[in-house]
């Protein structure tokens, strides 16, 4: 059963320059559940365009956040265009600058690092998370795949299929 | 993007719901491709005649499934623009 275990590091200066190691804890808080992931086009997209001889655009990496209030997974739309993912729908998205905007749909299937965790996600939603760093938000279509634990006390997250 | 695809859809959606309630449909311009038991076959399909090309593919039923990313809808991750310069 494909587990992975991370438990989180990270470092920080003093106003003097001086490095320090932050702890796990306060890591998983400030930046939250983030693991290593690469994203391609959907399996299933996948074998067709091997069996019709048409490359199919290898896989990109990046950093994903796990967020379980988002009902859908998103990803980014600059790596979305690079992977040349199909549009295979649009919706509407309610937002708090705009009152609705329209985003497009891709079949993404995105790859848990190190793992061989491989999930499938045939409406992800492509939004601007570049400028935050990010690749991916792993939504609860993904996560209704997997088993996670949290554990904040000791700045550690357990995810599994 | 899918303009025509949709507007097709919504024009033959009462007619869809009689015929193939919860199967999903693949749409080229306004060609039908088919109505699929899942949605991985609806998307064999459309890569099978598109490859990596757009193509519509939405499940046949009256009310369209919610989609809840608060992180989106509360700006604190900007969906279509980059966050504002502080």
């Amino acid at each position: 059963m494909p587990i992975l275990h991370l438990q989180y590091n990270d470092q920080d200066r003093t106003v003097d320059g001086k490095r320090y190691r932050l702890s796990p804890l306060s890591v998983l808080h400030e930046k939250g559940p983030c693991i290593q992931i690469t994203s391609c086009v959907a399996s299933s997209i996948a074998e067709q365009l091997l069996q019709q001889g048409i490359a199919v655009p290898a896989p990109l990496p990046g950093i994903a956040l796990i967020d379980t209030g988002a009902s859908t997974t998103c990803i980014d739309m600059k790596i979305a265009a690079q992977l040349n993912l199909p549009v295979i729908d649009v919706v509407k998205i309610a937002s708090a600058s705009h009152t609705s905007i329209v985003q497009n749909v891709h079949p993404v299937m995105i790859e848990v690092v190190g793992v061989g965790i491989r999930i499938d996600i045939p409406h992800a939603i492509g939004a601007n998370l570049a400028p935050h760093g990010l690749a991916a938000l792993i939504g609860r279509d993904f996560l209704q795949r997997c088993t996670l634990f949290y554990n904040g006390p000791t700045g550690e997250i357990t995810l599994s299929i | 993007m899918l303009e025509e695809e949709l507007e097709y859809y919504e024009r033959n959606l009462s007619d869809w719901l009689n015929h193939y309630p919860g199967k999903f449909v693949a749409v080229v311009g306004q060609d039908v491709l088919g109505f699929f038991d899942t949605i991985d076959d609806a998307l064999q399909a459309g890569a099978r005649q598109v490859g990596l090309g757009s193509f519509l593919v939405r499940r046949i039923q009256e009310v369209e499934e919610n989609v809840s990313i608060p992180a989106l809808s509360l700006g604190i991750i900007y969906a279509d623009s980059a966050p504002p310069i502080q």
